[in-house]
């Protein structure tokens, strides 16, 4: 091998500059080079290239492998799952193949169920895919079973980071990865995420006390009032703000029982005298007699009104309103939420403070609230769907579909449920007419929501319009075949 | 013969080929269906009135569609094999619809007139000049192309990587001017060497070392065997006549098909087709070449067993080969591989001493597993010997995946201790990796 770096170092400088060096030369080659230097036919040239061709021959006769008894691998431990049979793999390579991400989390969920894993040769597929869909990270390090595990250890992209190892991307992690820990930790263990967010506190900047708030939002709680509360004091407004924004969301802080304080002494019920005296009915009194407390006013609720249809005092009840929890009016009223609600859409004049209501039923994500208004109100508060038990989520999305289509598509898609056949079939009625937006993107990461007997309704959907019709008919195809995976899927794990 | 989906989309011509061909694996799509022993068919709706007719012959996957598609085979093809894959009940029909024998009996035809068709009446001088002539321009390339080596072996390669992709072009294209285009190639792959590579001077050398080994063998073969000058030749750009090597007798066996490499320069696919034969414990080469909208010879596809008479190029090391004649058989999957990497390092210096310039081959090797030494990739054998896993092996992984720490019988390709794998043995079941 010398002799053959000595060739590469003179061909480096060219024979003009260097003779090839004698020395290292093999002895199985020392004739032949003796040959070539005695031949006086070819030049200088043309004797270095022959020699080098000799000595790269020479090389790669000689070639060996490299002993290493040292160089082992680990032995992946045993696997503890089944594996899922070959319907179930065939559905997943189709699934990857479409790439369709909806499909793909309904395959894991399903394998996850039946408590088997994928086999060997399509875990770095899978494994590829949870690094672009974060969401589906989980369910994947589940499906891949332990021998995915074992093979993460050569690849730190795919980032199999158990919860022992969530602590070290806490403490080493980019930014993104320290939020995106402490979301999944918020889930899983928010009292536990909060210890951690503490811990670190002092030595965050503004900007990540800012960001890692946001986490404190998942599952929160009046546990975590104390702590929120002693931010108040934080230099950064931002931060500020942003803690003040969550203490809003707890029924029992501070700044919410200020508001019902007010509230308490603005809002109350009165009985007023009917006609000629002979009957009396309960009304609806509201009036701030008492000067507000400065510093509720610091905490985001206007002194003035922006809406022709309030006063200012009214204006600053309807705010406060919007910000306490619905819970709040049954003891103010010692009255049912259905009898709350028929009282304020009775009242001419106060039934412009429903709005607030229905804000702080959709803040407190009070589903009991939310049930109430849809049957005792006269509206479609359509921003309460979500609150709602899923048929009646149906329901109303159904019966008051024309006019809301876009926001009522938009709860729609929030949903883990399967939609029903009809209300799937509403939204292709409209989806059809808007190709651009509701592509087969669209199609394919929604695919989980969309039910399979919607098949049979596809054409009842084609819009009227001419020239949309030759769109929809291709993108049906397409919801077609997606449907076709999505039913061999769950055909596979049965 | 029952082909795997992995492996019937390996026919597909491009990407959105599978995904078409895919679209058409639906039952739905399909109004009369069959098969026979010979051959599979089907009727498929498209956008006009009548049905496309695809039939595909499956003693060699030949393909034949009405539909008006450039690509090959089209989608439908792929979607009818697809199809009964995952389906083969569906297939009640036996009884060949007449469009469908009259294809297979013209395609007999065809191939009975191809080993009877008379050779035209030739003009033995006039083709002797012509040969001189070719000789002697290639002869002149040639001399061309040593000065042009002289010259850079002169001035040191120190001063290579400035010189630009023109100065090896414009070398290349005297050679194709010279009908050389092997030689072309060479000096091609010279100028594609990544000069930002530690270690390019070797590789370098290397590349100048074998053009060197070709052209004095040729301006001296007089003086070596028949076969070498005919390996030579070939790498020179002279080609061996098909019809003629057609004539020989070939090699009767169950060719396990390792691996399949495609590439695509200016509208041309070349296809590498690695063979095993399970009998004879030969490797092979089979090229084809497709040009972009016409269709291919034949379609064969990694992990499948080709039962074939296949004719070896000349050479003092055979390995390119010729399909003579497909012929009816069974599935073989028994090989007998290399023990170890001692083995085929023997193997590889046997190889290299007679033929010096020659490129890589596969071996089928017993009990590999993959490890991390000197913090890269390496294949280790039973005996702890190792050799280095080419670099960025796309496929890493799934190798990895596939072992779990366990040793697999491997097919690999590759050469001088550097190679890259085609496919593994799982569960006593050959399957490409990718």
């Amino acid at each position: 091998m010398n002799f053959w770096n000595n060739v590469v170092q003179t061909a480096m400088l060219g024979t003009n500059k260097k003779d090839i060096v004698q020395q290292d030369l093999p002895e199985e080659l020392l004739v032949a080079v003796k040959i070539i230097n005695d031949n006086a036919v070819i030049d200088a040239e043309e004797k270095f290239i022959q020699t080098a061709a000799l000595a790269f021959n020479y090389r790669q006769c000689g070639v060996r492998p490299n002993p290493q008894a040292g160089a082992t691998l680990s032995l992946a431990p045993a696997e503890e799952k089944l594996y899922c049979n070959t319907e179930a793999l065939q559905a997943l390579k189709d699934i990857l193949f479409e790439d369709s991400v909806g499909l793909l989390k309904i395959w894991l969920q399903l394998c996850l169920q039946k408590n088997q894993i994928i086999t060997p040769a399509l875990i770095p597929a899978l494994m590829d895919k949870s690094v672009q869909q974060k969401h589906l990270k989980t369910l994947v390090q589940e499906c891949v079973g332990k021998r995915g595990a074992w093979l993460s250890q050569f690849n730190s992209e795919w980032d199999f980071a158990p919860e022992t190892n969530m602590e070290d991307l806490w403490q080493t992690g980019t930014p993104a990865e320290r939020k995106n820990t402490l979301q999944q930790l918020r889930n899983s263990n928010s009292q536990k995420a909060k210890e951690w967010l503490k811990e670190t506190w002092p030595v965050e900047n503004a900007n990540s006390k800012n960001d890692l708030l946001s986490a404190i939002s998942i599952n929160i709680s009046a546990d975590d009032i104390e702590w929120l509360e002693s931010l108040l004091n934080e230099k950064s407004q931002k931060v500020k703000d942003s803690v003040l924004q969550l203490l809003k969301q707890i029924p029992t802080s501070t700044i919410v029982k200020q508001y019902e304080e007010v509230l308490r002494r603005s809002v109350s019920l009165r009985k007023e005298k009917g006609l000629l005296g002979l009957s009396s009915k309960t009304i609806i009194h509201s009036d701030i007699t008492t000067p507000v407390d400065e510093s509720i006013f610091k905490s985001g609720i206007e002194k003035l009104t922006n809406r022709k249809e309030f006063n200012d005092d009214e204006y600053i009840i309807y705010q406060l309103m919007q910000s306490v929890a619905p819970q709040f009016w049954e003891k103010q009223f010692l009255l049912s939420p259905g009898e709350i609600i028929q009282m304020f859409q009775k009242d001419e004049i106060k039934k412009k403070f429903i709005p607030a209501m229905i804000g702080a039923v959709v803040q407190f994500k009070d589903t009991g609230w939310a049930d109430a208004f849809m049957k005792n109100s006269h509206v479609f508060y359509l921003d309460i769907i979500p609150l709602l038990p899923v048929e009646q989520q149906e329901y109303y999305s159904n019966k008051f579909f024309t006019g809301h289509e876009e926001n009522i598509i938009r709860y729609a898609l929030e949903r883990d449920e399967e939609w029903s056949t009809e209300l799937a079939k509403n939204i292709f009625k409209h989806t059809a007419k808007n190709y651009y937006t509701y592509n087969r993107a669209f199609y394919n990461r929604y695919i989980h929501l969309i039910p399979v007997q919607i098949v049979g309704l596809l054409e009842k959907c084609t819009p009227q319009e001419e020239h949309l019709r030759e769109s929809w008919s291709n993108i049906s195809e397409y919801i077609i075949k997606l449907i076709t995976l999505k039913i061999e899927t769950i055909k596979a794990f049965q | 013969m029952q082909l795997t989906e992995d492996q019937i989309l390996t026919l597909a011509p491009d990407e959105s080929s599978k995904k078409s061909g895919k679209d058409l694996s639906n039952a739905a799509k399909w109004g009369t269906k069959g098969v026979n022993e010979f051959a599979l068919w089907g009727e498929c709706q498209g956008s006009g009135s009548k049905p496309y007719r695809t039939q595909i012959a499956l003693n060699n996957i030949a393909f034949k569609c009405s539909c008006p598609s450039r690509k090959f085979p089209c989608k439908h093809g792929i979607g009818l094999l697809l199809l009964y894959a995952k389906n083969g009940q569906s297939f009640i029909d036996h009884k060949a619809p007449d469009w469908v024998t009259e294809w297979l009996n013209k395609r007999s035809d065809k191939e009975e007139n191809k080993t009877a068709k008379k050779d035209k009446l030739v003009d033995e001088a006039a083709q002797a000049k012509r040969l001189q002539a070719r000789e002697n321009i290639v002869e002149d390339g040639i001399n061309e192309l040593l000065l042009w080596i002289k010259d850079i072996v002169r001035n040191g390669i120190l001063s290579i990587p400035e010189k630009g992709a023109q100065f090896f072009g414009g070398m290349s294209k005297r050679l194709i001017d010279a009908k050389a285009p092997g030689l072309a190639g060479m000096v091609k792959n010279l100028g594609n060497i990544n000069f930002y590579f530690e270690g390019w001077q070797s590789l370098f050398m290397d590349q100048m070392a074998r053009i060197y080994l070709v052209i004095a063998a040729y301006k001296n073969k007089e003086g070596i065997s028949s076969l070498i000058t005919e390996d030579v030749r070939t790498q020179i750009g002279f080609t061996q006549a098909t019809e003629i090597l057609k004539e020989q007798n070939g090699i009767v066996d169950s060719w396990l098909v390792l691996g399949k490499q495609t590439t695509e320069e200016d509208g041309l696919v070349t296809e590498r087709n690695w063979l095993y034969g399970t009998q004879t414990d030969k490797y092979a080469l089979v090229l084809q070449f497709i040009v972009r909208g016409q269709g291919a010879g034949f379609s064969i596809t990694p992990g499948m067993t080709l039962n074939a008479e296949l004719v070896f190029y000349e050479s003092i090391q055979p390995l390119r080969a010729l399909i003579k004649k497909e012929i009816q058989g069974g599935e073989n999957q028994l090989v007998k591989p290399f023990q170890n990497w001692e083995q085929v390092a023997e193997a590889e210096t046997i190889l290299n001493r007679s033929l010096p310039f020659r490129s890589e081959r596969p071996f089928i090797i017993k009990n590999i597993t993959p490890v991390q030494f000197d913090n890269s990739w390496w294949l280790a054998d039973e005996n702890h010997n190792l050799v280095q896993l080419k670099s960025k092996y796309k496929y890493l992984y799934t190798i990895l995946s596939l072992s779990g720490g366990e040793p697999m019988n491997m097919a690999v390709l590759g050469k001088e201790n550097r190679y890259e794998p085609l496919g593994v043995w799982n569960n006593s079941h050959y399957m490409m990796v990718s």
